[in-house]
Formats: structure tokens, C-alpha cells, sequence
């Protein structure tokens, strides 16, 4: 053997080959990182913690007259991620009970499909059909009558004028993460070994008897499911930006507009170079979104696959 | 006595539970059918508002620009923008995808799967701040090019995942064949493993070609926006048919909402045609 095919045994081509592109993602990831940091800087320099709990915005052409405050878009996102969850908490695991028992095997299939098609449709349809058909919608069937006769309750008592809201966007939402969540959690309830669903059939369960006991099985992998789900409302864009109304509002009233982190993304910053500070205050927004998503979608991803071992093994 | 009274009582807690059994089985199928509904109202809503405009300006709506009634310079640049996303993404994600597939065990394959699994999830208009901040206030104008960037940054965790599982899928005994027969690790993979797995690697490509090819977000302060001339060179402001519909929602004019209206019918359908197949094509799982 000569000295070169040594020396090539030695140095891995495969590695050689490869290693480029695992160094541009790690490179790409730590750039994006401390490129947020570094422009968020400024604005957190200037504002201090006020910037992430005072709900303020005030453009100005001189810097020391500006003021911003995050506090509203953040409360904005967190709101609205939570009302798309909870509607898709139960469509999801519904879904997920019926296409893997219950639905007869003509269905099954174009099911699946169904969902996949909604998990994968661009958002901006998702926000053409929400901004035109499904606000409208929802301001003259549900928002007028829960204004109507429950005003009384806190949760409904702000005028649905215009129908863009919290709630729009929430529901949306919970439309769009529905697809995603399910099939997260049929992955997972499929994966049940089925002597567990025999043993139950043959102690004389009921469907329903069996059902209970066999989705405690999946809890993990449901847990996971929904905060992936959550992860994934927290940083959509376009759908949320034409369906939340898009103006400062701190309020836990449904009917209110508002506004999401990524949605004032979206909408201030095209004319942000105007002012001094409001590109990086939208940059520490956007770091506020970086970091939340980062651990949500980390206990997420950590929890499945800590499922998919245990089940596995 | 005491037996039928233990009769009556098992039999009431028979049909209790069939109670149950029933309500619970009527609930899922009715929650499954709530869940799906809405895909079913926004194919109907788009098709009925959005063909009249398309019947009406015909050809043009497909070819013309915007002042004429129609999108052909978005079509052309979501075309354009896809082409180059995946030119740019696609060795990258490849590349990631085999090392990790190799070394699933090491820090850095672990690692790169992960990064890989928070791009997938990542808030994609952060992607596209990002690209504004590193190259189009360098550059000094908007640019196909940085759209493209952008959008390949959204493609290649897809591409990426899709050929680390294909790669997984292929039996382990045709990598041992290939080492006995005296190959390197690059041969057993670039020439063995990939030719084995193409059908899930292809899968992957397409699928992430459809993503990106639907993404908004990202082109927001990236892409620009390009209606009244085809685009012809990627270092200028390319229009993309999301980015199109976006800006005319906003819009007051009733005119522009219906462009919108027949933008979003045209995607739509080249989004349905694309997807459909593919998903087809695979009988099990796959990832969005």
C-alpha cells in the first residue's frame, strides 16, 4: 500500500465531502442567533426591561422622543397560540381516535390525505379565506350573539365591530395547527402495540373503554404534539397579520384586535428605517420570538423522541 | 328476588355503557368531520370568487401583468424563486442529510439533526428579517437572489430530514455488501445508499418545493415585488403570487381583491397538482 492511499484511508472523503455543509448550518444557526442579539442591542440598551413590559409605541423623527414597549404583541402571540391550541386540542385527538379505529378503510386513506393537503396548503390561502369568508363570518354568527346575550362576562364584552380579534386570529390558527397536531398524535397512537387493544377487546371493553385506556398510552406523545402546535402559532405570519386587526391592544378580550410579535413584524417593518430605535426594537421583538420558539420546539422535539425511544425499546 | 334484581341492575349498566359507547363514537366522527370541513369551505370559497375573474380576463390573467389584470410576472417569479431556492438549498440539505444519517450517534451528527428539526420549525418571517439584515441592506435593493437565499433556508431542513429517513430506511446489509466489495464510506453512500433511497430523497426535494413555493413570510423584506415586467435578472426585486396576494388583501380596492381572489385560485391549483401526486406516490407517513 503506498504512502497516498494511506494518507487518503486516513482522512475520511466522506467527512471531507460533507463537512462543508454541516459547518454552514451550524455557522447559519449561530449567525442568525447573534445576529438578533446584536441587533437587538440597542433598543434593549435604551429601554431596559420596559421594553418588554410596557405597552407603548410611540414613533418619532427625533430619537429621544421615541418610546416603544412590547408588551401587547407579546401578550398577542402567547394569546392567540394558546385559544388555537385549545380549539385544536380536541379536533386533533378526535381525529386522530377516528382515521386509526373507527374510520371504515374507503375513508381511512383519503383522510390522511385530507389532512396532509391542510398541513401543507400555503398560509397566505389560509389567509385570504380568513380575512374575506371566515371573519365576516364569525362576527355576524358568533361575535354579535355572545355580545348580545353574554356581554356580562368580561371574556365577550368588547363591541365586535369589525370582527378582526384575538379570536379570529385564534381560530385560524387552530384551523391551520389541527392538521400538524393530529398527525403527531395518529403517528403515535398507532404505534400502540396492538396486544394492549386485544387485551381490552377481550376483557369485553367497549369502544369507548377502550379508547380511554389506550390514549393514556399516547399522553406523551399528545403533550408533545400540542406544544409543537403551539410553537408553530407562535411564529406564523401572514394569517394572523390579516385576521388580528393589527393595533396595540392588552386586553384579554376576545373580540378586541390586537396584534402578534410576527405580525408587527410584518407590518412595521417596511417603514422601521424611518425611525431610529424601531428597527432594533423590532429586531428584540423578533429575538423574543427566536428564544420562545427555541424552547418550546426543544421540549417538544425532546419529549417525542424520548416517547419514540421508550416505546421502541 | 335477588337474582333478577342483580339481572336488572346489569343489564341498566349494560346498556349505560352502549349509551356511552354510542355518544363517544358520534362525537369523534362529528369532531373529525368539523376538522376537515374547512379545507373543503376554502377550496369552494376560492373556486367560486375566483374564477369569474379568470373567465373574464382570460388569457391574460395568466400571462398579463398587473395593470393589465393579470399575474404572469408573480407566476414567473415564484417560478424563478423556487428554482433558485432549490438550486441553492438542495447539495446543502443533501450533504447535512447524509452526515447525519452516518452519524447518528456522534455530537455533531446529533446536533445537526437537531438544528435541522428547529429549522423545520422555525418562525419563518425571522428567516426573513435575517436575510434583509445580512444582504439586502448590503446590497442596497431587494433581489430575486435574496428571496432565493431566504426560501432555501426554509427548504433545506425538509430536503434534509426526508434523505436522512430514506437513508435509514435502506436495509443495513447492502452498506455491509458494499464495504465487503471494497468501497469507501463515500461510495457506499453517494453511489449505494442514495440510488437506494432516491424515491424518498425525490419525495423530500418536491415536498419542500411545494412549501417554499407557497411561503409569504420570508419574502416580505427579501424578494420585493415585481408585477408590471418579467423578471429576468436575479440580482433585481422579483414579484411571487403569495407575496401578491398578500399586498392586495391589503388593499381597499374591491378590484385588487379579486386579482387576490383569482392569484390565490391559481396557486391553489398548482398546489394541489404538485401535492396530490407526490402524496400519493407515498403510501406512509409523511412530515409537514
Amino acid at each position: 500500500m503506498g504512502k497516498y492511499e494511506l494518507l487518503k484511508k486516513k482522512i475520511d472523503e466522506f467527512k471531507l465531502i460533507t463537512l462543508p455543509a454541516i459547518i454552514v448550518v451550524f455557522i447559519l444557526f449561530i449567525l442568525m442567533l447573534g445576529f438578533y442579539f446584536y441587533n437587538a442591542w440597542p433598543a434593549i440598551e435604551k429601554y431596559g426591561l420596559g421594553l418588554f413590559i410596557q405597552n407603548i409605541w410611540q414613533a418619532a423623527e427625533e430619537p429621544a422622543k421615541e418610546i416603544y414597549g412590547l408588551a401587547a404583541p407579546i401578550w398577542g402571540s402567547i394569546y392567540t397560540a394558546t385559544i388555537a391550541v385549545l380549539i385544536a386540542l380536541p379536533l386533533a385527538i378526535c381525529y386522530a381516535i377516528f382515521v386509526n379505529d373507527y374510520a371504515p378503510k374507503q375513508l381511512k386513506y383519503p383522510l390522511i390525505i385530507i389532512s396532509d393537503i391542510m398541513a401543507g396548503l400555503p398560509t397566505i390561502i389560509y389567509g385570504i379565506w380568513g380575512a374575506f369568508i371566515l371573519v365576516p363570518l364569525l362576527r355576524d354568527h358568533l361575535m354579535k350573539f355572545l355580545y348580545e346575550h353574554f356581554a356580562f362576562i368580561p371574556l365577550f364584552s368588547y363591541p365586535p365591530i369589525s370582527g378582526y380579534s384575538f379570536l379570529s386570529a385564534g381560530i385560524l390558527l387552530g384551523i391551520m395547527v389541527v392538521p400538524f397536531a393530529s398527525a403527531i398524535i395518529r403517528e403515535a397512537y398507532a404505534m400502540i402495540p396492538s396486544v394492549y387493544k386485544e387485551g381490552l377487546v377481550a376483557l369485553g371493553a367497549t369502544r369507548y373503554e377502550t379508547t380511554k385506556v389506550l390514549i393514556k398510552y399516547v399522553k406523551p406523545a399528545i403533550i408533545s404534539g400540542f406544544i409543537l402546535a403551539f410553537g408553530r402559532a407562535l411564529g406564523e405570519t401572514v394569517a394572523v397579520s390579516l385576521v388580528i386587526g393589527n393595533s396595540f391592544n392588552l386586553t384579554y378580550k376576545l373580540f378586541a384586535p390586537g396584534y402578534t410579535i410576527s405580525s408587527l413584524i410584518a407590518n412595521q417593518f417596511g417603514n422601521s428605517v424611518l425611525y431610529k430605535y424601531m428597527t432594533s426594537v423590532l429586531y428584540s421583538a423578533g429575538l423574543v420570538l427566536f428564544i420562545v420558539g427555541l424552547i418550546v420546539n426543544i421540549i417538544g422535539l425532546y419529549y417525542l423522541k424520548r416517547w419514540r425511544e421508550h416505546v421502541s425499546h | 328476588m335477588l337474582a333478577t334484581d342483580k339481572n336488572v341492575k346489569y343489564t341498566t349498566h349494560k346498556r349505560v355503557r352502549m349509551i356511552k359507547d354510542n355518544i363517544f363514537l358520534f362525537l369523534v366522527g362529528s369532531l373529525t368531520l368539523i376538522t376537515i370541513i374547512p379545507l373543503f369551505h376554502i377550496i369552494i370559497s376560492i373556486v367560486v370568487k375566483g374564477l369569474p375573474i379568470i373567465i373574464k380576463n382570460g388569457t391574460t390573467f395568466v400571462f398579463g401583468t398587473l395593470s393589465e389584470g393579470g399575474i404572469g410576472p408573480a407566476i414567473a417569479g415564484t417560478l424563478m424563486l423556487t428554482f433558485l431556492a432549490t438550486l441553492i438549498g438542495l447539495p446543502l440539505a443533501f450533504l447535512a442529510g447524509a452526515y447525519s444519517y452516518e452519524y447518528p450517534n456522534s455530537f455533531i451528527g446529533r446536533t445537526t439533526k437537531m438544528l435541522l428539526q428547529i429549522m423545520l420549525e422555525f418562525p419563518t418571517i425571522l428567516v426573513g428579517t435575517f436575510i434583509m439584515g445580512i444582504l439586502v441592506i448590503p446590497m442596497g435593493s431587494f433581489s430575486a437572489l435574496a428571496g432565493a437565499i431566504a426560501l432555501a433556508l426554509i427548504l433545506t431542513p425538509y430536503v434534509s430530514v426526508y434523505t436522512e429517513e430514506a437513508m435509514a430506511e435502506i436495509p443495513r446489509i447492502y452498506k455491509e455488501g458494499g464495504y465487503a466489495l471494497g468501497c469507501t464510506r463515500a461510495q457506499v453512500i453517494f453511489k449505494v445508499i442514495t440510488k437506494m433511497a432516491k424515491k424518498g430523497i425525490l419525495t423530500g426535494i418536491l415536498i419542500g418545493m411545494a412549501k417554499v413555493s407557497g411561503e409569504t413570510a420570508p419574502l416580505l423584506f427579501t424578494a420585493g415585488g415585481l408585477y408590471e415586467v418579467y423578471p429576468t435578472n436575479p440580482l433585481q426585486p422579483v414579484g411571487a403570487i403569495p407575496l401578491l396576494i398578500y399586498t392586495l388583501v391589503q388593499s381597499p380596492s374591491i378590484e385588487d381583491h379579486q386579482i387576490a381572489w383569482g392569484a390565490a385560485l391559481v396557486m391553489l391549483i398548482i398546489f394541489l397538482a404538485l401535492f396530490i401526486p407526490i402524496r400519493y406516490a407515498l403510501k406512509d407517513e409523511i412530515k409537514l
